[in-house]
């Protein structure tokens, strides 16, 4: 029982990390109508910056985790400015090449800087493991899910609730008609793809402490984002996060009860049986059938 | 029965061709004369990085798809040949073959559901192809030796003797590029080529040429799989190891940075970047770990200022220079086949969300008959068009040419059942030749496209200018003759309205279905626009004509027809309708005002 | 000096769908309704959009005085310029609210007071401020789109075809607004294919065909133009005069 318990959470802190992945991924998606391939790097980047800073600043977790998430901001403007302003008359097939090379330059890059020896952040809650009766759960698990939680909410609050965030959702869906009534359209992506990059750090930086950080840890990153937005449907921000929580657990469990490599397939398996039969997911888009 | 003279055009892609023939020469004495074993060895293996850009040119660069599998195919091929060598002892010839055929087999089972989703799922599922694959070659360890992979493949054993490693290895491999790269000249040079220049550039174009999409990008993911394959093979009997590595995605990253940079639709590219790709970090020793990186910012320069890639820049740079056009022989034409047929529309119904844009309309043209459809904006004349086109399917109705049902089509088959569509804004690639596009057009109805007719020589030489002859024909009725070899985009209103028409009557229509065509257009033009639309009326084909400009359209159209909000609301002679009060109310807001 | 607040000077586009703007030259003054008449492809949504800045042009465009033919759309809307487009192009799922607050260019506390103002112009929003914009009827959504263009506290409204796909009654209101907004100093282009309601509101209008204005002058005058009509349907509809143009007969 306890087991299922600590799986549980488990699983649901993976998926909350996921969560921030798939987020920023469908933050750019609707912002530009391109996929963001460097999301995954991204996410090693934020895990990077969070163990650097932890090595120079002796400070708690808590403390470097704003300070990484700063960095990564600024990083996503450079994201914005190389890989998609120039292509932005382009089809999407450029920006996403774009991206992926990108994507290649920024694990090469941190492995040419850092060494390829796996790194970890500090954790964030650093103590005992909570006691609950006979219970015994990962602080590490509830603070990720904690963190996690209030990040989503407050970009949920951001966009729903700010003028800010009307201006970005106008922008993601009729860019032309957003110009019209004066808003700074190029500054509104530009902006996407920082917000993108912030929450892709903050994931990094949670999920560094369980689970080493290397270079190349992106890559399998962002294959889950894109299957958790797909599974949530594509554009959709509630179903990027319920399809990562999805796709988090899913992981755990089956991790635990078979192999990594088990799950591992299985999600692919998944994944392309959703495609097939219905690739709109929880709450997309009408499918996207070809002309 | 009439004759025709083909136009003498330069052969396209002759820079490409030249830059090959250069390239392979230099690498031909360099191995000759200079090369060590090892450069043999990275020669040899460079060899098979060109086989699998071939490939992915195939995929990528031509049907336009952003395929992730590349790599895959590209190690399901390797492993195919390990497995069999090391553990069977087959032979060259037969592991060859199944080192092919596997990816191939594989490519066609996903093939059907992948390519039916939008670009930006096919390349998830191509990349979950990848990962499964990679996976499944990590946990089979009993065959594939796991993460270690498997070592000892023998070499290349033709007829009992093994071909030695360093020159003559090199050689053997090359020979077999040079086999894949005249395949690869053969199907995507000529009509085939334009072909999916059209599709890749605009998907509505290809449609109202009648091609077969879905065809089209089978076969270049087939082809696409087929050719990493055979690169597999090669690259293990080269190596004599295989481990999984050449599944990993940093490898799929590498063959789109080959493609990208060295030019993806061009033989000269796929040469250019795997030999850059490949010596560069010979040459950059000393640059050791940052290779990965220069990759990366090169693939990202080069998509940004360069898409077409080195080639593509060198060939443009060197094609003011091309041959000059050789004069051909006129050929003689078979008569035009004329498919007559009556359009009928009963009860048409169309619903967006909860608008009705088309309520219950009825029309009808007969053969030889021009109807005007007109109506104030929003009437839904456009809908009406883009559901005869085929690009949009009613909600209730009948509609039928002839004895044919035309619902449930879809765009390319209409266009090939008989119903030519003109756009508004003409529909032209623009870097295609006129004539280039309307033989294409022809190829619908008069021959076959895509792979395996170019294969045959059904779209080259002999086929090819008869097509192109027979274009010339259609491009000098509509007075465009002199003009045809101009790319498209080049050409003004005032021309391209005629190679619109040229276009949709190429496909030897029942129909056609002209959306606006005098816009934009002068008096003169205008005059010419009737003239010649009157002639094709009086080769007994339909013609619907959906006009706002009424001096242009009541002289010309025998009948009229007109929308308001959805409905029909008058029909009948051009006179007539004019004068119809309730045509009158629509139009202008209210009962005719007069002092 | 004029005190034009809005001045077209040969204003000419490339050809498009349909034909070029060739060389338009008009003028609006604060508290008129100016109509822009003609058939569709005559070129009305084309200039509007060229005002607008979503369409390349040459020649001069001023707006209060100020040369605005460089800046960009967003630039222009924060000028003074209202835009209400052709369809509406509302935001689809954004709520009432949220629609009209995003069209605001003023800090929170201005932009409370001019949703007021607008809830007032437009009772009918009222109770459905928290509902997405599909939702709400034809009417509603015009309104909607009006109001999120006047959040703006813009000195020049465009309207391209306001009154498509609205049942006549609504038009009618709708077209009453407009005179309404106009008394208050903010100055009305708009361009309609219904020309009896457009002349019933404006003051002065122009007729566009081909690109060309064919006529221009007070609303009452066009009213009275015959060749207002031969350019709409191309054959002169008035009962006393003969029809001359042949038409040919239909095969079989």
């Amino acid at each position: 029982m306890v087991t299922i318990l600590q799986l549980g959470l488990n699983g649901l802190a993976l998926g909350a990390a996921y969560a921030l992945v798939a987020l920023g991924f469908v933050l750019v998606l609707n912002a530009t109508g391109a996929v963001n391939f460097a999301q995954g790097d991204l996410v090693m980047a934020g895990g990077y910056a969070a163990a650097i800073l932890a090595s120079a600043l002796p400070l708690p977790g808590l403390a470097l985790l704003p300070m990484a998430v700063g960095a990564m901001a600024l990083l996503g403007l450079a994201v914005a400015a190389l890989a998609y302003f120039p292509l932005m008359r382009r089809p999407p097939t450029a920006v996403f090449v774009s991206t992926i090379a990108l994507g290649l330059v920024l694990q090469n890059a941190t492995l040419a800087l850092f060494g390829p020896e796996p790194r970890t952040a500090p954790p964030i809650w650093a103590g005992e493991p909570l006691r609950w009766g006979s219970l015994a759960l990962s602080g590490q698990a509830l603070a990720i899910i904690a963190v996690a939680t209030l990040l989503v909410a407050t970009q949920g609050w951001l966009l729903a609730c700010t003028r800010l965030g009307r201006n970005l959702r106008a922008t993601a869906q009729d860019r032309e008609m957003a110009a019209a009534l004066g808003i700074r359209v190029n500054a509104m992506i530009a902006l996407s793809f920082a917000l993108a990059a912030a929450l892709a750090g903050a994931a990094g930086a949670l999920l560094a402490n369980q689970f080493f950080v290397t270079p190349s840890s992106g890559g399998a990153l962002i294959l889950k984002a894109y299957i958790a937005v797909v599974i949530g449907g594509w554009g959709s921000l509630r179903g990027a996060v319920l399809g990562a929580l999805l796709v988090g657990l899913f992981e755990t469990v089956v991790a635990a009860a078979v192999s990594y490599t088990a799950a591992s397939a299985l999600l692919y398996a998944a994944l392309l049986a959703i495609l097939l039969l219905r690739p709109q997911g929880l709450f997309g888009e009408a499918a996207g059938r070809r002309a | 029965m009439t004759t025709a003279e083909p136009p003498a055009a330069p052969r396209r892609g002759f820079g490409d061709a030249a830059l090959c023939g250069l390239l392979i020469a230099g690498l031909a004495l360099y191995a000759a004369t200079l090369a060590s074993p090892y450069g043999l060895r990275v020669l040899t293996l460079a060899g098979c990085q060109v086989l699998l850009v071939l490939g992915y040119q195939f995929i990528f660069g031509h049907a336009g798809l952003l395929s992730l599998a590349q790599g895959a195919f590209f190690g399901l091929g390797a492993y195919a040949t390990a497995i069999l060598g090391t553990r069977y002892h087959w032979d060259f010839a037969a592991s060859f073959s199944v080192s092919v055929l596997v990816p191939l087999a594989v490519a066609a089972a996903v093939a059907v559901p992948a390519l039916r989703l939008a670009s930006h799922y096919f390349a998830l599922a191509t990349l979950g192809l990848a990962q499964v694959a990679l996976l499944l070659v990590l946990n089979a360890g009993e065959w594939t030796g796991g993460a270690i992979g498997l070592t000892g493949v023998p070499g290349i054993a033709v007829l009992g003797e093994t071909v030695p490693r360093g020159l003559p290895l090199a050689a053997t491999v090359w020979s077999l590029v040079a086999v894949g790269a005249c395949l690869s000249w053969r199907l995507t040079h000529g009509l085939t080529g334009a072909a999916y220049a059209v599709l890749r550039s605009d998907a509505i174009a290809a449609a109202a040429l009648g091609l077969r999409a879905g065809w089209l990008r089978f076969s270049a993911f087939l082809l696409s799989a087929g050719y990493a394959g055979a690169a597999g093979a090669l690259q293990a009997h080269t190596l004599g190891v295989v481990s999984s590595e050449t599944l990993e995605f940093s490898l799929m990253v590498t063959c789109l940075a080959m493609t990208v940079i060295g030019g993806s639709t061009r033989i000269a590219g796929a040469l250019l970047g795997a030999l850059l790709l490949t010596y560069l970090p010979e040459w950059l020793r000393f640059l050791e770990g940052y290779a990965p990186l220069a990759y990366g910012a090169a693939l990202l320069a080069t998509i940004i200022a360069a898409p077409e890639g080195i080639a593509g820049a060198i060939e443009h740079a060197v094609r003011r220079r091309a041959r000059p056009p050789t004069p051909q022989r006129p050929l003689a034409l078979a008569p035009r086949r004329s498919r007559p047929a009556a359009l009928e529309v009963r009860g048409l119904v169309k619903r967006f969300g909860g608008i009705v844009a088309l309520d219950r309309v009825d029309l009808a043209v007969e053969p030889g008959e021009i109807v005007g459809l007109i109506g104030p904006n929003g009437s839904g004349k456009t809908t009406l068009a883009n559901l005869l086109g085929g690009f949009v399917e009613p909600d209730e109705g009948v509609m039928r040419l002839g004895s044919r049902g035309l619902r449930g089509l879809g765009a390319d088959r209409i266009a090939r059942e008989g119903i030519s569509r003109g756009f508004q804004t003409p529909v032209l690639p623009p870097r295609l030749s006129g004539l280039e596009l309307v033989a294409l057009a022809r190829t619908t109805t008069a021959g076959r496209i895509g792979f395996l007719a170019s294969l045959r020589g059904a779209d080259a030489g002999y086929r090819r200018r008869h097509l192109e002859a027979e274009a010339l024909e259609l491009l000098g009725g509509v007075g465009l003759a002199g003009e045809a070899l101009r790319p498209c985009a080049s050409l003004p209103p005032s021309l391209a309205w005629r190679l619109e028409l040229a276009r949709a009557l190429a496909l030897d229509p029942g129909l056609v279905v002209l959306d606006e065509p005098a816009a934009g257009l002068g008096a003169r033009e205008q005059a010419e626009l009737a003239q010649r639309i009157r002639e094709i009326a009086a080769r007994g084909i339909g013609v619907l004509v959906i006009e706002h400009n009424m001096p242009f359209l009541l002289p010309t159209a025998h009948r009229l027809v007109v929308l308001d909000r959805g409905r029909v609301i008058s029909k009948g002679k051009p006179k007539d309708v004019v004068q119809d009060p309730r045509v009158i109310a629509a139009y202008l807001g209210r009962e005719r005002f007069s002092a | 000096m004029s005190a034009d607040l809005l001045e077209l000077n040969e204003l000419s586009t490339a050809p498009g769908t349909g034909a070029g703007l060739e060389r338009i030259s008009l003028s609006l003054r604060a508290g008129e309704v100016v109509a822009l008449l003609g058939a569709n492809g005559a070129g009305k949504s084309t200039l509007i959009r060229a005002v607008m800045g979503l369409t390349p042009s040459s020649g001069a465009i001023r707006l209060a005085g100020v040369e605005i033919g460089a800046c960009s759309p967003a630039a222009r809307a924060r000028l003074g310029l209202g835009y209400v487009p052709e369809g509406r192009r509302l935001f689809p799922g954004m709520s009432v609210r949220d629609t009209l607050l995003v069209g605001a260019r003023s800090g929170r506390r201005r932009a409370a007071e001019q949703l007021a103002r607008i809830l007032d112009m437009f009772p009918d929003l009222e109770p459905r401020l928290a509902t997405p914009a599909w939702q709400l009827s034809g009417g509603q959504q015009q309104m909607l789109a009006i109001g999120r263009a006047l959040m703006g506290m813009p000195k020049v409204l465009l309207l391209d075809e306001p009154s498509l796909g609205l049942a006549p009654m609504l038009v009618d209101a709708l077209l009453s607004q407009l005179r309404a907004l106009a008394a208050e100093g903010i100055g009305v282009l708009l361009a309609e294919q219904n020309i009896a309601r457009a002349l019933e509101v404006a003051g002065r209008a122009y007729a566009l065909t081909q690109g060309r204005i064919v006529a221009q002058g007070p609303a009452a005058e066009l009213r009275r133009n015959a060749a207002l009509e031969r350019a709409f349907l191309g054959a002169d509809i008035a009962l006393s005069s003969p029809d001359t143009t042949t038409q040919p007969e239909s095969p079989q």
